[in-house]
């Protein structure tokens, strides 16, 4: 009985997780359309999970110089604020731009060479426990 | 639709308490030493038209010149077949740069043949319709967007299968194949920042590092142990730092190590 109950909380808490993340991805392509318009391709692939408040995630990218890149965040939760910005490899901001507003945040980055890139999602402030956020890229 | 998924119920969260959290005002420099080990190993691998891109604002190849005589064949082996289906969609990106109908065509074919072969023909079969209607139509930037979404698609259907250990050797494919015609179009006209376009180190060793996590079985076939040794070999060619010159001597050999790669992975000379 124990590992039934186990085994559904398991079960209850990745359904959780998965709805806060969809609906946070489709608040990523939302704050993504803009962009989708100016001729970006947002790419199907997207990342995403659930963090504590001024917790952080990273991933890692491969950019290429000669494209220009938008990382888009979006949140489930209207009241917290998630941002993303983007480091090269040895730790140095390189966005050329950045916005943040109610569920979205976006990063602008023009890669000065090919190589590593490091996109950081912080949860600034969130009322929740747990706050679930989804990141896109597009690139032209 | 694939989602890279870190929460704390699958126990895989990476938070990154070190980091100076993010202000109005970002920090202008971070010290990415000291993250947790685990979060440098999720690499984001690049879809095909993201160099794509690239080479279209350096130039404009002879990219006819890049077809090769065939897609391959099908060898009965699933680790061949998931290699070769990557290497086909790459082909799909070459076609679509030469802008060649019935090779599309003959891309959109054999991708579901061989998706067939690996029980994802299902995933893929409407991505395959919109590829071939799409180039008759001759609109080009929507047969690149569902040739990257077929490549998703397929990785995506193998993963629900739990065949993710062969959703990578699809991208394995891509990218050799991919590289191959990189460095194919470098040697023809070198200029180092087309060269710098084959700087991929976190890309390399994760490619290396999937394929030492791989079932002995399947890390022990040929086809996978040679490769896992070319990308050895690539490792020390390509620069050691972001923006590195490489130089021609070193893209001619990546070159003629892929080329290999991709003529085992077709089969046609096993």
């Amino acid at each position: 009985m124990r590992k039934l109950l186990a085994f559904l909380f398991l079960l209850t808490g990745a359904a959780l997780s998965h709805a806060t993340v969809n609906d946070s991805l489709s608040f990523a392509y939302e704050g993504a359309a803009p962009y989708v318009k100016q001729g970006f391709a947002f790419r199907e692939d997207a990342w995403g999970g659930d963090l504590g408040e001024k917790d952080q995630q990273a991933v890692s990218a491969q950019l290429f110089k000669g494209n220009e890149y938008w990382f888009i965040t979006g949140t489930d939760s209207r009241t917290a604020t998630v941002t993303v910005h983007v480091y090269d490899s040895a730790g140095k901001l390189v966005e050329q731009k950045y916005w943040q507003k109610g569920r979205f945040s976006g990063s602008y980055v023009v890669p000065p060479k090919t190589g590593s890139y490091w996109a950081i999602v912080t949860v600034e402030k969130s009322p929740k426990e747990r706050t679930g956020w989804a990141l896109v890229y597009g690139f032209k | 639709m694939r989602i890279k998924l870190w929460s704390a119920a699958f126990g895989g969260i990476l938070a990154l308490s070190n980091l100076a959290p993010a202000q109005d005002a970002p920090p202008t420099n971070i010290d990415l030493s000291t993250f947790p080990a685990a979060a440098v190993q999720e690499v984001v691998v690049p879809v095909p038209s993201e160099i794509f891109n690239v080479l279209d604002k350096l130039g404009t190849p002879n990219w006819h010149a890049e077809f090769r005589p065939t897609l391959g064949r099908n060898t009965g082996s699933r680790p061949q077949v998931a290699l070769l289906l990557g290497t086909v969609i790459a082909d799909g990106f070459i076609a679509v740069e030469a802008q060649d109908v019935p090779r599309v065509e003959d891309v959109g074919r054999q991708v579901l043949k061989l998706s067939q072969a690996i029980n994802v023909e299902a995933a893929v079969k409407e991505r395959c319709n919109a590829i071939v209607d799409q180039a008759k139509k001759g609109n080009w930037p929507a047969v690149r967007k569902e040739l990257d979404g077929a490549l998703s698609k397929v990785r995506e259907a193998m993963t629900e299968l739990n065949d993710e250990d062969l959703a990578q050797l699809v991208s394995l494919g891509g990218w050799l194949r991919g590289t191959e015609v990189l460095t194919s179009i470098v040697i023809k006209d070198y200029r180092a920042d087309a060269a710098e376009l084959l700087y991929q180190p976190e890309l390399l060793n994760y490619f290396i590092r999937r394929i030492d996590q791989m079932p002995s079985r399947l890390r022990k076939e040929d086809l996978v142990s040679q490769i896992r040794k070319t990308l050895d070999r690539i490792r020390p060619l390509i620069g050691k730092q972001d923006g590195s010159n490489i130089p021609l001597k070193n893209v001619e050999r990546i070159h003629q190590m892929t080329q290999e790669s991709v003529n085992e992975i077709t089969a046609e000379q096993n």
